[in-house]
């Protein structure tokens, strides 16, 4: 028997609408428990900030996208050069840096579980082996719909049920947990060297349009009953004037689900653009943030981006190669047959070009006008954005008014006529920050029925504490105390064993894979389908008995069974 | 101060050694350093037997002399910032990697990746040199930024590729894909290469040997005096990714 007692706690937990109450948590074997007997070890947090341990419901952090941009990006690996101590390995990488880098990074700000936003099904395998390889996080993999021949097959044909049982298939045969779509059609289309610019536009040699891939899939998630709703990066991204098609796309989307969103929008700064060029281009985050006011069964992230180098990758392949014409610099583009594809390509984000200024200010600003704050995840969308590790100083962006005045003053002086990001006065609570964190991205994915997001009893005992007292310091004037009490916990408890301490990784650390089951009856197992075999069997370049990733890829793994009501 | 290193026997001599300490700045100061065969770390005195003769009081007096089965030592004269080594045999892979200043001569073969990602100083191979000499690394935009690279043998492919300043000199042939991705600098082959210099978009590379598989994305504009007093065939390009760089050609073959 495991147990621990964390004394002293100020906790915000506001799953279980505690906010700011100083307690002691009992665990019991990775649990949280009643209370604990006397011989628990005891860890004092001194009445620092103890929140549930962190979610980033959007991350590209494993799989074979994510590995070309390290390979094509040396001088990224040059970056953050780490030996071997300890029970740490050699780490490098700063964009993109190794699977080990990115958990003991991400350790050290107190996340504990993350969702890779993108996985390519026939490229599964690659994903989990480097989930193996993120020890101090349990992760989940979103998996890529976008594209899929056989699902806009069967959409053509208005064959619904079909749909949910290729979904259903799908998910459980690559261990996938939710429904990405990104672009959807439009990753496709530019298999043809074409792309979508809209919800109504028609996907080449399928005769479908986005909106109804988006609408047959969340009728395919609602039936299969899967924890997290559909996972949409819309059409269009990254285009001055695209913020049309977003509210577009979120007009049509019904509320099917009382327990959570129906759909889930990602990294809506990039969608967030009004103008008709680059020179007329502005912030449009008012009309997309009241749209999601509006509308309780939206929830976004905000994808924000912060100055400084990173990487851009997306499974958006035209989109990518609109900014390789922008930048002249490497790019990849990679095909996944029959399903989707991806782009890489390294950027610069600058606080001198207008550009990227107001790219800065849509985020916050999408931030600030969502009224709710379990709407709007706090995320870079990362490595896109910017690396995750920015996450504290957005943070106190976000918690201060003052230094977001301060970090105005030094963008592109034009900024101010095409945002309205300095005439918003909100400051963020800790509260808020608790839930854009973790509280509210664990309801969005449907996680905290196993017990993620939250610290109630029988609660997964993954805990952050914080080094400030909050009390003691006024996060709209010393926002640098929030930036550096958010940078570094001062322990980071997973399942109930601290794993970090002061900046420190602990333990070697072992995670859990979640992925998603749906059982849906006989009758409606698309591996016996004649047809669709026949379809696997022609245009594959694998076999279906192949397809599936096999149990010894997931080292721990936890089965989300769902029943299918067809 | 001359430092010299001479290679013992060893039982394996087929496994590498990273010896990216083998620098005049770092043996200056004292050869009690280590280095790693495969994954073994050793002391520099294990797998050399070292002799140090006379006093330095810069960089620049210090030369060190690397003798015996050198062929699988990497990285030597890494960054180095000044002061010469001289190879009397084969070296490893990655030798002079980022130098910055000093000189590098080796008298006998270069594995690959032969002063990759030069900024400065003068790196010379007496015998042949193997792929990616004097290039960038996979991935990397600019390759080599300065600095002169001198091949008195042959050179394996893509010599020279991402060149981006400095000069490089090969006086035997070269494989394929000579100075792709050139984008400043020169490259002068001496003796034949194929397919040359496919998306350059500045600098100037001359190859007074005859080009095999030339790329037909080069515009033609006349025709000018060599180096050697011949005529060579001028070019600009790559046209296809809208580059000025400058191509004089001696004999050559369109690529079928």
């Amino acid at each position: 028997m495991n147990e621990l007692l964390v004394k002293n706690a100020y906790v915000i937990d506001p799953i279980n609408r505690i906010n700011g109450e100083v307690m002691d948590i009992a665990i019991r074997d990775g649990r949280i428990v009643e209370d604990v007997g006397p011989k628990a070890t005891v860890i004092d947090a001194g009445g620092c900030l103890t929140l549930p341990g962190g979610v980033d419901s959007h991350t590209h952090v494993c799989g074979t996208k994510v590995n070309f941009g390290r390979y094509m990006s040396p001088e990224d690996m040059r970056a953050g050069r780490v030996a071997r101590r300890g029970v740490k390995h050699a780490t490098s990488g700063y964009s993109v840096p190794t699977t080990y880098a990115n958990s003991y990074r991400y350790a050290v700000m107190g996340y504990t579980t993350l969702l890779e936003g993108a996985m390519a099904p026939l490229e599964a395998r690659h994903t989990h082996e480097e989930f193996s390889a993120t020890p101090l996080q349990d992760m989940m993999a979103n998996t890529l719909f976008d594209g899929n021949w056989g699902i806009m097959n069967a959409i053509r044909d208005g064959d619904q049920e079909r749909v949910t049982e290729i979904v259903g298939w799908t998910l459980s045969a690559v261990k996938g947990f939710g429904i990405k779509l990104t672009n959807p059609g439009g990753t496709e289309a530019w298999g043809f060297g074409k792309n979508i610019t809209c919800i109504k536009d028609e996907v080449p040699n399928f005769g479908v349009t986005p909106i109804e891939i988006i609408l047959a899939m969340i009728r395919a998630c609602e039936t299969l009953r899967l924890p997290h709703s559909v996972h949409l990066h819309c059409n269009n991204l990254g285009n001055p004037g695209n913020y049309a098609c977003t509210v577009g796309t979120f007009n049509q989307v019904p509320d099917l689900n009382e327990k959570r969103q129906t759909l889930y929008a990602t990294h809506v700064q990039f969608h967030s653009y009004g103008g008709s060029d680059w020179k007329t281009f502005c912030s449009k985050a008012e009309p997309v943030a009241y749209t999601v006011n509006n509308r309780p069964q939206i929830v976004i992230d905000m994808g924000q981006v912060m100055f400084g180098k990173t990487t851009t990758m997306t499974a958006d392949g035209p989109m990518e190669f609109n900014l390789y014409r922008l930048h002249h610099d490497k790019w990849s583009n990679h095909d996944v047959e029959l399903e989707t594809g991806s782009g890489i390509i390294p950027v610069y984000y600058r606080r001198k070009n207008l550009v990227n200024s107001v790219m800065w200010a849509i985020g916050l600003e999408l931030a600030l006008l969502v009224k709710n704050p379990w709407q709007c995840m706090l995320t870079t969308d990362n490595p896109n954005g910017a690396p995750f590790v920015k996450y504290p100083e957005i943070i106190a962006l976000l918690m201060s008014k003052k230094y977001r005045d301060a970090e105005f003053a030094t963008v592109h002086p034009e900024t101010g006529s095409r945002v309205v990001l300095p005439a918003l006065d909100r400051e963020l609570d800790w509260n808020e920050i608790a839930v854009m964190t973790r509280a509210g991205q664990a309801k969005a994915l449907g996680i905290t029925g196993i017990g993620k997001g939250h610290l109630g009893l029988g609660a997964e005992a993954d805990i952050a504490i914080y080094p400030i007292r909050v009390g003691e310091v006024d996060p709209a004037q010393e926002y640098r105390k929030v930036i550096d009490a958010f940078s570094r916990t001062k322990y980071t408890i997973k399942r109930g064993r601290p794993v970090t301490r002061d900046g420190e990784v602990l333990v070697h650390g072992e995670n859990t894979t979640i992925w998603v089951d749906p059982k849906m009856g006989p009758g409606h197992d698309i591996s016996q389908d004649t047809e669709f075999v026949k379809m696997f069997d022609r245009y594959y370049s694998v076999r279906m008995s192949n397809y599936p990733v096999q149990d010894e890829y997931l080292k721990r793994s936890l089965r989300m069974e769902t029943e299918a009501v067809f | 101060m001359r430092i010299t290193l001479s290679m013992r026997e060893r039982k394996n001599p087929y496994i590498p050694v990273e010896a990216e300490k083998i620098v005049p700045s770092i043996l200056m100061k004292g050869t009690d350093v280590t280095v790693y065969e495969g994954n073994k770390e050793r002391r520099l005195a294990d797998l050399f037997e070292i002799t140090v003769e006379g006093e330095a009081a810069s960089v620049d007096e210090v030369e060190v002399v690397l003798r015996g089965d050198t062929s699988r030592v990497k990285r030597v004269g890494e960054y180095m910032d000044g002061g010469r080594i001289t190879v009397e045999g084969d070296i490893g892979m990655h030798c002079g990697n980022f130098m910055a200043a000093g000189t590098i001569e080796v008298r006998g073969n270069a594995a690959g990746w032969f002063a990759r990602e030069l900024r400065g100083g003068t790196v010379i191979c007496r015998g042949n040199a193997g792929h990616y000499c004097a290039s960038g690394y996979r991935g990397e935009k600019k390759g080599m930024r300065g600095g002169k690279v001198e091949v008195f043998g042959d050179a394996g492919d893509f010599a020279a590729e991402h060149l981006s300043g400095g000069e490089v000199v090969i006086h035997g042939d070269c494989g394929d894909m000579a100075g792709v991705e050139m984008r400043g600098g020169t490259l002068t082959i001496h003796g034949d290469c194929a397919r040359p210099c496919g998306n350059m978009t500045a600098g100037t590379c001359t190859v007074l040997g005859t080009v095999l598989g030339m790329i037909p994305t080069f515009e033609r504009t006349g025709e000018i005096v060599g180096p050697d007093g011949g005529t060579l065939t001028a070019f600009v390009g790559d046209i296809a990714n809208r580059g000025k760089g400058k191509l004089f050609i001696r004999n050559f073959q369109y690529l079928e």
